[in-house]
């Protein structure tokens, strides 16, 4: 990395560090430098990192915090890809180190840097093996951020696994009684998932080929660095043109050129009645739905969520479940958008499913943690949803905004849910680590108990039911809103959620925080909250109350990014889809559109 | 009759030539197998011992008759005392071989207060 | 005096004073003062200055525009208003004051849109045509219920502050037993009571002032969740924190109907703006964008009611796309002529309604309005009977232009329903507060009834006038609660000596609400708009004979108001005390409650006036009538019949008038001395009667067992699919999952033993073969060296004879 890297590619250094820092600190920490006995040192140290990590990614994402706007920072309202960095990695087969952020991924990325510092700050009751969970911690950190802001399907593979095995390892030692059967069928089944994931994405990479872009599409994808200058930019184009054999790829950007081109290869090749396009899409679809999750791939989230510690709970629904849509957002749709047009009542039903499913089972569950880890396969369905409503068709004169709005909306749900439901985890946490249990039925009268974390608590559990005011009602109502356009029934069931969150959450606040005096073991242990308790608490009550009232200062992100993809697909189909629309059973809305 | 004879017995003709290698060969094999069967039969280790000296003058004779210049052909390059030479290589090797057999007789002899070779199976496997 | 910029800045801040208070409380309530005494006085203080504030605005308003005497038909008013408003909004073009634009174009005939003044402050989304923001629409409508609120809400602030004194210090709550078998002792809460007071405030006058639908849905919940919190006030009690859930949950069941609504419009026509936007266009000029109002009653069309372009497309997709791009735009008349689009309209109306229904407690959403009374009684008050439960009231008046006829006729019928259920349950009551709640809930029946039957203006006076003589009865109760710390009807009587002003004034309150006064010459509020709704229905049934039965139940509605009101004051003020107990402790209450009771007692008499020179409420409400509803008009699809909305004038006119008029006093008079013979002179024993038709009695004063059916029909099956739900995890895919790995288990087992005989059976076999056969071997080598003799030589032999046989030729060679 030679100090004109630096001048061509400002971002290199930034991105990087944001990415690798904390998987650095993690390795040293990991040499006996402090030693294992000093257990303070060590939570610092964790702590620090990544405050130093959420600084950083905030330098780069809100640079008008920072004063003056550097070139290795966030443009807010462009809509392309900034800050992209590209190293040859492995050149035998055409992988690269390729990083970059746009308005989707930036908002991501800082949600998962300042989960993690409340998260590291929430760690501070772990007492057991304190090295190696925070070494494991920041690892995690690190996968879930390179994740986010890889461009390259093999690297983002790589930071896909790297995520997984620390997280086993987190539930399955920290947790609880049944952590071991939890990490296990957690790492099972995000396991199968990414199987499926790489199978996908070596179909892709064979199918692809460079030689079908125009000099500006490779330019445009970073295939060519637009860095470089003219000549050596024309000289790059000419190498891909002339190669006689395909040049295979595994940029995202570059496969999503390929994969709207009005003669994608990926539908050229057909394998077993159906074109690749739709297995790649349908094996992807898995992989990242498992993560997501939807119903009926949900099982593991509830038993993850009830056996990892709360930390680990938090970040699990804030960030690791978002991944899931990121990856159907950033990769599916663009790379297969024909599968994605014939498919799009899977992904919306999936969604719907998922929301009232969930609502109904959170409505039944007697363990606080798990009816909010059941909330979340309710909340996370609005995401399925709005990803899903390709509205832009003919008989709607393939207008995009109501699709726009649906994945805006999504956007706004993922990072609303991030906030609310983290917050959910970390209050069931604080009252867990007073009383040691979490029966629904033995709470109560916990609001004269301990009356500024109910306040707080309260005010959590509306954001997540979806009050206005709160972070999670502009996601919720958008997506909804959205998704008549598409579907009137869907619609009509999506609506009908807003019912049974209001039913199961209510609930189960009366049963927790209202009534005349607590009735569970260990009453006497309902101390106020704690100084450190109340410095996590209030950062996420004051950003679900911010979010709710200013949703723009999420939406000046992501609407630029979301509103060019979700615009460049509508077009895609008024000029490819709806000529070659594939014949997949079910289409979308064929049995309510008569309505009239 | 004396080719009814011949027919009859075998070697009978031995005894009716004069003296060739054949007649050798017949004192070489009489010497070897007395000496196999003495190496058999005998359970005193100094007779098996003899009957290995047997067995090698057997094959001395066989050696020594073989030798014979009536034996080479016209062409042969040799100085004809090839047999001979190997019958002194193995009179030596004889001695040599009966040196070390008498030591390890007598110390069996020592250890065991025998000569019996029935009595040795201390290499039995 | 630029109206269009000051009413914004004027409601907007008197809006917003209140969350300012609410914030100021939030944080340092339990600062302010001894016990958080003073907090009642920040609240106040907020409360006082937004009513200045709409009383500002007020007046500005009827500087400009002022309420004359309708000239019945109504177009004198509006035309005379939209004049105004041409000259104003002509002179600057930051707000949008709607409607001038087409006068010129179509005179004659033509209806005059109304006048207002719309908005925006504040984007929330906004990519593409599509917007969501929070801005302003403000008529005569607003202005006056602005005032209403404040005003009341200001009485309630005062009242409260004196009723809710007992939180000042530590209490104990009689009601709630704990596990040891004491009472709950707790802190008081005065400041917190406050706070969520006015948090109602500002949720509740963002409704009012919202621009738009999507606005008016973010403070619809913010006003269930204020009522939640104010419902749930004592939440130790089990059935303060129920009724808070039911509450809530059962409004939210109305916005899932609502959510459709918006939905249906929303996606069709891009917007929910009530009226034009000025947005920038291409080219840098400002264009304008129609709201609802306009898109459902274009100005060309002359304001009559037509399906928008964009529903009719949006249920015509299939054709529009069968047709060339270019020529959809042609087409979208002839679809609209075969009907497309009208259903979208229709549920759009109904979604929009249903929400309507939840808020404002009708059939069959009416189940948490009488439950909502476990909150503290200036609760009951303000939201539960003077403006929240109003706001459904309100919207269908504000979304009135978007209704079509078939739904207007939902609307009536839903009203009709829920008027008789309610008044028929309010004859046995015997809580005062439900009394009360469900007179409310009957009430607001009328209103939805007045607007169904096309009484725009009946309805909407309805609900100013309720709201002052509703607070005034609940705060009456309030008051003898207070004195009798009880809520049972049957331990009250003969308060009337110890309590004189609360009788007086609840004296008032009952007249005003069963419509009392002098026919054809001077009456309470009550007599106005009770009946102008009746007027209406009446002329609606001569229109629509087949809809007769809706003039039928509001007649015997009034009958039955009548007589519950009566029997609710008769005994609780009339007789003699029927418990001794009770009776000892009453007591007058102290000024500061007593005051507001006299203020709106005033107001309940003198709020139905037209005062000389036009100005009254009617005709401030008149100025507002949405554009294209002054006319009779004739509609409807769904029903297959059509249905004719009668001009709301023609009901004050001739014999629909006095037949009105007589009817209303007749059925008011009956009750009324049906009420006395029963409670007052006792000639007729209420509870003989009672026994004489059990199953009746029974049946109302279960509620019509409502609550039973609905625990059965929707509480039961949702738990119910709850535990399916939960029961398909555990049950189903867990197994399945765990399943899969126990499969997996065996089939590795099965695999592990493969290895283990066969595969590791072999190599071990190969190598116990060589093993033993070594092991044989081992037996030749004896030690013997004889034997080995004789092996070298029978070896050497045999050797001799297999070659000798073997190589035969060989060696003979």
């Amino acid at each position: 990395m030679s100090p004109a890297d630096a001048l061509t590619q400002p971002a290199l250094w930034p991105l990087s560090l944001i990415v690798f820092l904390p998987a650095l600190v993690a390795a040293l920490l990991a040499l006996p430098i402090i030693p294992k006995a000093r257990e303070e040192a060590i939570r610092w140290v964790a702590l620090a990192t990544t405050v130093v990590v959420f600084v950083l990614s905030l330098w780069m994402a809100w640079p008008t915090l920072f004063g003056a706007v550097g070139p290795a920072q966030f443009t807010v309202g462009e809509a392309g890809m900034q800050g992209v960095v590209k190293k040859p990695w492995i050149p035998a087969f055409n992988i690269d180190y390729l990083l970059g952020v746009d308005g989707i991924s930036m908002p991501l990325v800082v949600l998962t840097t300042f989960l993690s510092v409340l998260a590291c700050a929430a760690s501070w009751p772990i007492t057991k093996h304190v090295k190696a969970y925070h070494v494991l911690f920041l690892l995690l950190e690190t996968g879930m951020l390179g994740v986010f802001v890889s461009l390259d399907f093999f690297l983002f593979y790589v930071f896909w696994e790297v995520m997984l095995l620390p997280m086993y390892f987190l539930i399955g030692i920290w947790g609880g009684p049944r952590r071991e059967y939890a990490a296990i069928k957690f790492f099972l089944y995000t396991l199968f998932g990414s199987v499926l994931m790489l199978l996908a994405i070596l179909m892709l990479y064979f199918t692809s080929d460079l030689r079908m872009l125009s000099p500006e599409q490779l330019v445009a994808s970073h295939v060519v660095s637009p860095s470089l200058d003219a000549a050596a930019r024309a000289d790059g184009v000419a190498a891909i043109a002339a190669a006689k054999n395909p040049v295979h790829t595994f940029n995202l950007l570059a496969l999503a050129q390929l994969g709207q081109l009005p003669k994608s290869p990926f539908a050229a090749v057909s394998v077993w009645g159906m074109s690749l396009e739709v297995w790649a899409f349908l094996l992807l679809l898995i992989g990242f739905v498992i993560k997501v999750p939807v119903v009926p791939v949900h099982t593991w989230l509830p038993d993850a969520h009830v056996e990892a510690p709360t930390p680990i709970s938090m970040i699990l629904a804030g960030v690791l479940l978002k991944l899931g849509g990121y990856g159907i957002l950033r990769i599916c749709y663009p790379i297969c958008p024909g599968a994605g047009l014939s498919l799009a009542w899977l992904v919306c039903g999936l969604g719907v499913v998922s929301m009232v499913y969930g609502a109904f089972a959170a409505l039944a569950q007697k363990d606080f943690k798990r009816m909010v880890a059941y909330s979340s396969v309710s909340h996370m369905g609005y995401v399925m949803l709005g990803l899903g409503v390709w509205s832009a068709v003919a008989g709607n004169e393939f207008r995009w905004d109501a699709w726009a709005q649906g994945v805006n909306g999504a956007m706004f749900q993922m990072l609303a849910h991030g906030i609310s439901s983290a917050g959910m985890f970390f209050m069931v946490g604080v009252l867990y680590d007073r009383v040691h249990h979490r029966n629904l039925e033995e709470f109560g009268g916990i609001f004269n108990r301990m009356p500024v974390y109910s306040g707080l608590a309260v005010a959590v559990f509306f954001a997540g039911l979806g009050l206005p005011g709160l972070c999670g009602f502009i996601g919720e109502v958008l997506v909804t809103l959205s998704s008549w356009n598409y579907s009137r029934t869907l619609a009509v069931i999506s609506a009908f959620t807003v019912i049974l969150t209001a039913a199961y959450i209510l609930w189960a606040i009366q049963r927790v925080y209202l009534g005349a005096e607590y009735k569970g073991p260990h009453g006497d242990h309902l101390t106020p909250m704690t100084g450190r308790e109340l410095a996590i608490a209030t950062p996420l009550v004051f950003l679900a109350i911010l979010f709710g009232v200013a949703p723009q200062l999420i939406f000046n992100y992501v609407t630029p990014s979301v509103n060019r993809q979700v615009e460049t697909l509508a077009d895609w189909t008024r000029d490819v889809g709806a000529k070659a629309a594939q014949p997949i059973a079910g289409g979308p809305a064929a049995a309510d559109v008569t309505s009239r | 009759m004396n080719s009814v004879v011949a027919s009859a017995v075998p070697l009978f003709g031995l005894f009716t030539e004069p003296v060739s290698v054949a007649h050798y060969l017949v004192v070489g094999a009489i010497l070897f197998v007395s000496g196999v069967a003495c190496m058999a039969l005998k359970r005193n280790a100094l007779g098996v011992l003899m009957g290995i000296e047997l067995v090698l003058n057997g094959a001395n004779v066989n050696f020594v008759a073989f030798a014979s210049p009536y034996l080479q052909g016209e062409g042969s390059r040799s100085l004809g005392l090839d047999g001979q030479v190997f019958a002194l290589f193995v009179i030596l090797l004889a001695a040599a071989e009966a040196a070390v057999a008498l030591a390890i007789t007598l110390n069996f002899y020592n250890n065991h207060a025998t000569v019996d070779v029935d009595r040795a199976d201390d290499l039995k496997g | 005096m630029d109206l269009a910029s000051q009413l914004p800045q004027l409601l907007g801040l008197a809006w917003l004073l209140p969350l300012a208070s609410f914030v100021l409380i939030l944080f340092f309530g339990p600062r302010m003062g001894p016990h958080g005494r003073n907090a009642a006085w920040v609240a106040t203080a907020a409360i006082v200055t937004s009513l200045v504030l709409s009383l500002v605005a007020f007046v500005s308003w009827l500087g400009v525009h002022p309420a004359v005497a309708a000239h019945h038909g109504g177009d004198h008013g509006a035309a005379h208003a939209a004049e105004e408003a041409g000259d104003h909004a002509g002179s600057h073009g930051d707000a949008a004051a709607h409607g001038e634009q087409h006068g010129e174009q179509h005179g004659g005939h033509a209806e005059q849109p109304p006048v207002a003044y719309s908005g925006d402050w504040y984007t929330l989304y906004e990519a593409g045509r599509l917007k969501l923001s929070i801005g302003w629409y403000i008529d005569s409508l607003t202005i006056l219920m602005f005032v209403v609120v404040t005003f009341i809400a200001t009485c309630i602030h005062v009242y409260a502050s004196g009723y809710m004194h007992d939180e000042l210090h530590e209490v104990t709550d009689h009601e709630v037993h704990l596990a040891d078998g004491s009472h709950l002792h707790r802190p008081g809460r005065f400041p917190r009571f406050f706070q969520a007071l006015s948090l109602f405030c500002f949720s509740m006058m963002g409704i009012l002032i919202a621009g738009n639908l999507a606005m008016v849905f973010i403070f619809w919940e913010l006003v269930g969740i204020c009522s939640w919190f104010l419902i749930g006030f004592y939440y130790e009690r089990k059935s303060a924190s129920n009724a808070a859930n039911k509450a809530f949950i059962v409004n939210r069941v109305g916005d899932f109907g609502m959510l459709i609504g918006l939905m249906a419009l929303w996606g069709a026509l891009g917007t929910l703006h009530f009226a034009d936007a000025q947005v920038p266009g291409a080219d840098g000029q400002v264009v304008s964008k129609p709201g609802l109002f306009s898109l459902v009653r274009p100005a060309e069309a002359g304001h009559a009611l037509r399906v928008p372009d964009g529903m009719v497309k949006f249920a015509a997709a299939e054709k529009v796309a069968a047709t060339a791009p270019g020529e959809v735009a042609g087409k979208v008349d002839v679809w609209r002529a075969e009907g497309f689009g009208n259903w979208l309209l229709f549920i759009a109306g109904v979604g929009i309604f249903c929400g309507c229904v939840g808020k404002s407690a009708q059939f069959p959403l009416f189940v948490w309005l009488p439950d909502a009374m476990e909150g503290p009684t200036p609760v009951s008050a303000l939201v539960h009977s003077a403006t929240m439960v109003a706001a459904g009231v309100y919207l269908v008046g504000r979304f009135f232009p978007v209704l079509t006829p078939d739904v207007l006729l939902v609307i009536a019928y839903t009203g009709a329903i829920t008027l008789f259920i309610a008044a028929t349950i309010a004859l046995v009551a015997n809580d005062i507060k439900r009394v009360l709640a469900y007179s409310t809930v009957s009430q607001l029946g009328y209103m939805m009834l007045a607007l169904g039957v096309g009484g725009w203006v009946a309805g909407l006076f309805h609900l100013v006038t309720h709201a002052f003589f509703k607070s005034l009865l609940f705060l009456c109760s309030g008051s003898v609660i207070h004195a009798c710390h009880t809520n049972d009807m049957r331990k009250m009587g003969g308060l009337a000596k110890v309590m004189p002003y609360t009788a007086g004034t609840m004296l008032v309150g009952c007249l005003a609400i069963i419509g009392a006064g002098i026919p054809f010459v001077i009456g309470l509020s009550g007599y106005y708009s009770k009946d102008s709704i009746l007027a209406q229905a009446l002329s609606f049934s001569q229109a629509n004979p087949r809809h007769a039965i809706l003039y039928w139940a509001v007649a015997g509605g009034a009958f039955l108001t009548a007589f519950y009101m009566f029997r609710l004051w008769f005994m609780t003020f009339s007789g003699t005390p029927r418990d001794h107990h009770v009776a000892e402790h009453a007591h007058e209450s102290p000024q500061v409650m007593v005051m507001p009771l006299l203020v709106l007692a005033v107001l309940a008499v003198v709020a139905g006036w037209t005062l000389p020179g036009g100005f009254g409420i009617a005709n401030l409400l008149e100025q507002s009538r949405p554009a294209g509803t002054a006319q009779t008009a004739q509609g409807g699809f769904a029903f297959g019949q059509t249905l004719t909305l009668p001009a709301e004038h023609l009901s004050h006119e001739g014999a629909i008038h006095v037949t009105a008029t007589v009817t209303a006093f007749a059925t008011a008079l009956g009750g009324v001395l049906l009420a006395a013979t029963m409670y007052l002179w006792r000639v007729i024993s209420p509870a003989a009667i009672a026994t004489i038709f059990r199953p009746v009695y029974t049946f109302l004063a279960n509620r019509w067992y409502f609550d039973e059916l609905y625990r059965a029909m929707f509480v039961r099956p949702a738990h119910g699919l709850a535990a399916v739900a939960s029961g398909i995890d555990q049950g189903l895919i867990d197994p399945f999952i765990n399943g899969l790995a126990w499969v997996t288990r065996q089939v590795a087992g099965i695999d592990a033993w493969i290895d283990r005989t066969l595969v590791d059976g072999l190599v071990n076999a190969t190598a116990s073969a060589t093993w033993a056969a070594g092991l044989e071997l081992k037996k030749l080598q004896t030690g013997s060296l004889r034997q080995y003799v004789m092996f070298i030589a029978a070896g050497t032999v045999a050797l001799f004879v297999l070659a000798s046989m073997l190589f035969r030729s060989s060696l003979a060679g």
